[in-house]
């Protein structure tokens, strides 16, 4: 379970550049679809970086599934020295992605994004077109049945668009 | 429907794929017209709310099959 909330407010208000992607971002568009967690392409800027690491810190950060004790560091040369970090922390959990298959890191993405208003927050969310894009280029079995709900998404809009 | 404004243009419309296709026809099309309905906060919400409830149910499950 993730504080969809509380996690986007404290990117949002600490400044961080990120693209909300992945279940979040289709149920945004209006899918039915249940999601345990949030799946973000974040910029990789030594700024935002550094931005992003102070922003989480206080959130108990800890890499998903992997074994109690180990020294795991959130900090700015963990993150520059990765790519992407599928992590536990106290608000649930949060994937950080550098890049995503089919359609590259933040600023590949970013004009394929929109900006919307929620929780009193500005995020940007990715397009709808571009969801069903890289979900598709992704190629994973489990995905088919998301795609098609995207897809059905998409008639929809354009059947309402037109009425 | 509340217009959200995140549609987008796709740049490379892509070709149909018989098999999300044949996944389509199971698509509940009721749920996606409410939710379209909604604003984009409200369908997070009901996300969230959802996610309240999926945790309570599993956790009821626990206590009673362990």
């Amino acid at each position: 379970m993730i504080d969809i909330e509380t996690a986007l407010r404290v990117l949002a208000t600490a400044g961080v550049e990120f693209i909300v992607v992945g279940g979040v971002a289709a149920r945004a568009h209006g899918s039915a679809r249940l999601t345990n967690d949030l799946d973000v392409v974040y910029r990789r800027t030594p700024q935002n970086i550094q931005r992003m690491s102070a922003a989480l810190d206080p959130h108990a950060p800890y890499l998903r599934g992997a074994p109690p004790g180990l020294p795991f560091r959130w900090d700015a040369d963990t993150i520059r020295r990765g790519l992407n970090f599928t992590l536990t922390t106290g608000l649930g959990d949060i994937d950080f992605l550098g890049e995503i298959t089919g359609g590259g890191g933040y600023d590949a993405l970013v004009t394929r994004s929109k900006p919307i208003a929620v929780f009193g927050v500005d995020v940007r969310c990715l397009d709808l077109d571009c969801l069903i894009e890289v979900k598709r280029a992704a190629g994973r079995p489990r995905d088919l049945e998301a795609i098609a709900e995207l897809e059905a998404l998409r008639e929809e809009r354009e059947r309402f668009n037109k009425s | 429907m509340n217009d959200d404004g995140l549609a987008g243009v796709s740049r490379h419309p892509l070709e149909p794929d018989p098999v999300i296709e044949a996944y389509k026809r199971d698509i509940d099309r009721t749920l996606l017209r409410e939710n379209l309905k909604r604003s984009v906060e409200e369908r997070l919400r009901d996300l969230m709310r959802l996610q309240r409830f999926a945790d309570e149910w599993r956790r009821a499950a626990q206590r009673t099959f362990r």
